[in-house]
């Protein structure tokens, strides 16, 4: 990373720049599997399959505390089913609501990991899945 | 010209473990490194890891069963070694629970292969396989057993020119587990506990092509990971006769004490062992302190192991001042789980830095408290190691010793050690005109001349003054002396 990036403002960049422009729902639906599935090529072979569903499951129940909506999709044991039942959800709703969803979804996700194993250890298990954002020569010279 | 096969040596970077290893680890050996839960195995296979991996010679960990990586990763993380950057640069965590869940042994072991082959690491580990054992139940039919398994995965891993470690718990009793056979090194670590105190001990159950320290050492586990103390190595016969006592004795030191030096026949011989026994308050400590004193003066550093509480008085702040000018060293504990190897180590390393020719511990009876009570069985077995160790260092000890008043018996020393020593002063308490009163006399002085008087005391802010010899009672030692006619008392010491 060209400079020291806050895990809230990756996923924010990450999920925008996943999801295409003009985004809408089901563009955002797609950019959070997306997403989700690059951190789990990360971490699955690190912690287990079993172990990161299982975190994934915790963080789904955390979020749906704020958004309600989600809550049905935890109850899913079978891991394929859960994503494809998330992905319809997030579909489902208004844009800016599953954007929001989606990243408080991710951003709780990465907290739980950061409380157990630390924050230097997630950054550094996660730092592949976030789109990198451009370095500050090539932001300018593209305005 | 000579073809035989030269065996490099890892270092372990677990301090004292390549001491007991004997060199260090054999490369390319498959290693099992085995205990009950708790034990520490995690801990010490984590730390040879983060010592020895390079991106030049990287290391994989494999997680088979036993505790969740998440768990691992969160917990190992607290020790001192354990270093963030090495992560995904030269170590690399592989998880293989799934495949392993199935007790498809097969696959797990191609997954094992295919990540080896892929980065070809100089350093393998797996974790745990007792677990492994335990799983075999569920094995499906028509794969390979964990036997097998194991088996394959040492030959494996040997041929792909890596060093490698199995973790897991051993089962003990019954037909020993044929991986005990396959492995080249096997590292047992087991924890005991007993009364209030714990212990850890590791061991070298076996290391292929070196001579390995045997019998259980202690360790510890702290935030720096493990530290093991190697129980002093104590040479067997080498048919050369050891230095006499004649030639080590020609030098001799000066107590700080006056009149004690002549008491002990001019000093006390350079590198002998003195033990100072008496009731409390009898004045030891005030002795070894001034014997510390006397060789700051001389320029010979000292160092002391203190178990006793000290009260303020003009000598301790002499002591404290010698140790806060950096003339002493001080190993000063309170704790209760010891091991005489533990303190063995440190004072060795403290004897070195200091250039030390002076050793005090002050005392044995403290010392027997704060070692942890599984060792008190052998105190007396470790206690001679000490010595044998000191010995070989050619310091000067000076050691010392309670030792309730018994006007019915004669002892040195509760602990037998008193044949132990070189050399050995009694102090006393006896009985004149209704005052208690302090005498001194020297027991034994090894291969010397020494005087045989016993000398009354007095302690003063100075220290200790040696009075007359007692010569006109008899029955001192039992404590209640009667006056007997002495026409022309002799005063001073005669040997």
């Amino acid at each position: 990373m060209p400079t020291a990036d806050s895990y809230q403002e990756a996923i924010r960049r990450t999920l925008t720049l996943r999801s295409e422009a003009p985004p809408d729902a089901s563009a955002v639906a797609e950019a959070t599997l997306q997403t989700w599935h690059r951190m789990a090529d990360e971490l699955v072979p690190v912690i287990g399959s079993h172990g990161a569903d299982v975190l994934f499951g915790r963080s789904l129940y955390i979020t749906s505390i704020h958004f309600p909506w989600l809550a049905i999709v935890g109850e899913h044991r079978n891991s394929t089913a859960q994503l494809a039942n998330l992905k319809a959800r997030l579909a489902d709703r208004e844009t800016d609501t599953a954007a929001e969803a989606s990243y408080t979804l991710l951003v709780t996700f990465v907290e739980l990991l950061i409380s157990l194993i630390g924050e230097s250890l997630t950054e550094r298990l996660l730092a592949p899945v976030w789109v990198q954002r451009l370095p500050a020569s090539e932001q300018e010279s593209e305005t | 010209m000579n073809n035989k096969v030269t065996i490099r040596r890892l270092h372990t970077g677990v301090p004292g473990l390549d001491a007991i290893l004997g060199g260090g680890l054999p490369e390319f050996s498959f290693n099992l490194i085995v205990g009950p839960p708790g034990s520490g195995k995690t801990t010490l296979a984590h730390q040879i890891m983060f010592a020895s991996a390079t991106p030049e010679n990287p290391a994989l960990f494999f997680t088979v069963f036993g505790e969740p990586p998440l768990k691992m990763l969160r917990y190992q993380q607290q020790f001192s070694f354990f270093n963030l950057d090495r992560i995904n640069e030269s170590i690399r965590f592989v998880n293989l629970s799934d495949d392993a869940a199935t007790g498809n042994y097969e696959q797990v072991l191609v997954r094992i292969t295919q990540e080896v082959e892929t980065s070809s690491p100089a350093l393998v580990f797996v974790d745990s396989f007792r677990s492994i054992m335990q799983e075999n139940r569920r094995q499906p039919t028509g794969t390979i057993s964990q036997q097998q398994f194991i088996n394959q995965l040492g030959i494996q891993l040997s041929y792909w020119q890596a060093t490698t470690f199995l973790i897991g718990e051993f089962v003990s009793g019954g037909d020993p587990h044929p991986v005990l056979t396959v492995a080249d090194g096997i590292l047992s670590l087991e924890q005991s506990v007993y009364r209030n105190s714990m212990v850890r001990k590791i061991q070298v159950l076996k290391m292929r092509g070196q001579e390995t320290r045997p019998g259980m050492h202690t360790f510890r586990i702290t935030s720096n990971g493990v530290e093991i103390f190697p129980a002093a190595l104590i040479l067997g016969d080498t048919g050369v006769p050891e230095t006499s006592v004649s030639l080590r004795s020609k030098v001799r030191l000066t107590t700080g004490v006056p009149g004690l030096d002549d008491m002990l026949g001019g000093g006390l011989p350079s590198g002998y062992s003195l033990l100072v026994a008496g009731p409390s308050g009898s004045g030891k400590t005030i002795l070894a302190t001034a014997f510390l004193a006397e060789g700051v003066r001389r320029g010979e550093p000292g160092v002391i192991v203190a178990f006793e509480q000290t009260p303020s008085q003009s000598w301790v702040r002499t002591l404290d001042d010698m140790i806060r000018a950096g003339q002493i060293g001080l190993i000063n504990t309170r704790s209760l789980d010891l091991s005489i190897d533990e303190i063995v180590q440190h004072l060795t390393e403290l004897i070195h830095k200091m250039k030390a020719t002076r050793v005090v511990i002050d005392s044995l009876s403290g010392f027997e408290l704060a070692v942890a009570p599984a060792f008190r069985e052998d105190f007396r077995e470790s206690l001679f190691r000490m010595f044998v160790v000191l010995s070989n260092l050619g310091v000067t000890v000076l050691m010392t010793s309670e030792l309730e008043d018994r006007y019915i018996d004669l002892r040195f020393s509760p602990y037998g050690s008193a044949f132990l020593t070189d050399a050995i002063i009694v102090q006393r308490y006896i009985e004149v005109e209704s005052r208690l009163r302090r005498v001194m006399a020297v027991v034994k002085v090894r291969a010397s001349v020494h005087s045989t008087e016993i000398r009354l005391f007095n302690i003063t802010d100075d220290g200790i003054v040696i009075g007359d010899p007692v010569l006109d009672y008899e029955g001192i030692l039992g404590g209640q002396p009667t006056r007997v006619k002495v026409s022309n008392p002799v005063k001073g010491g005669t040997p």
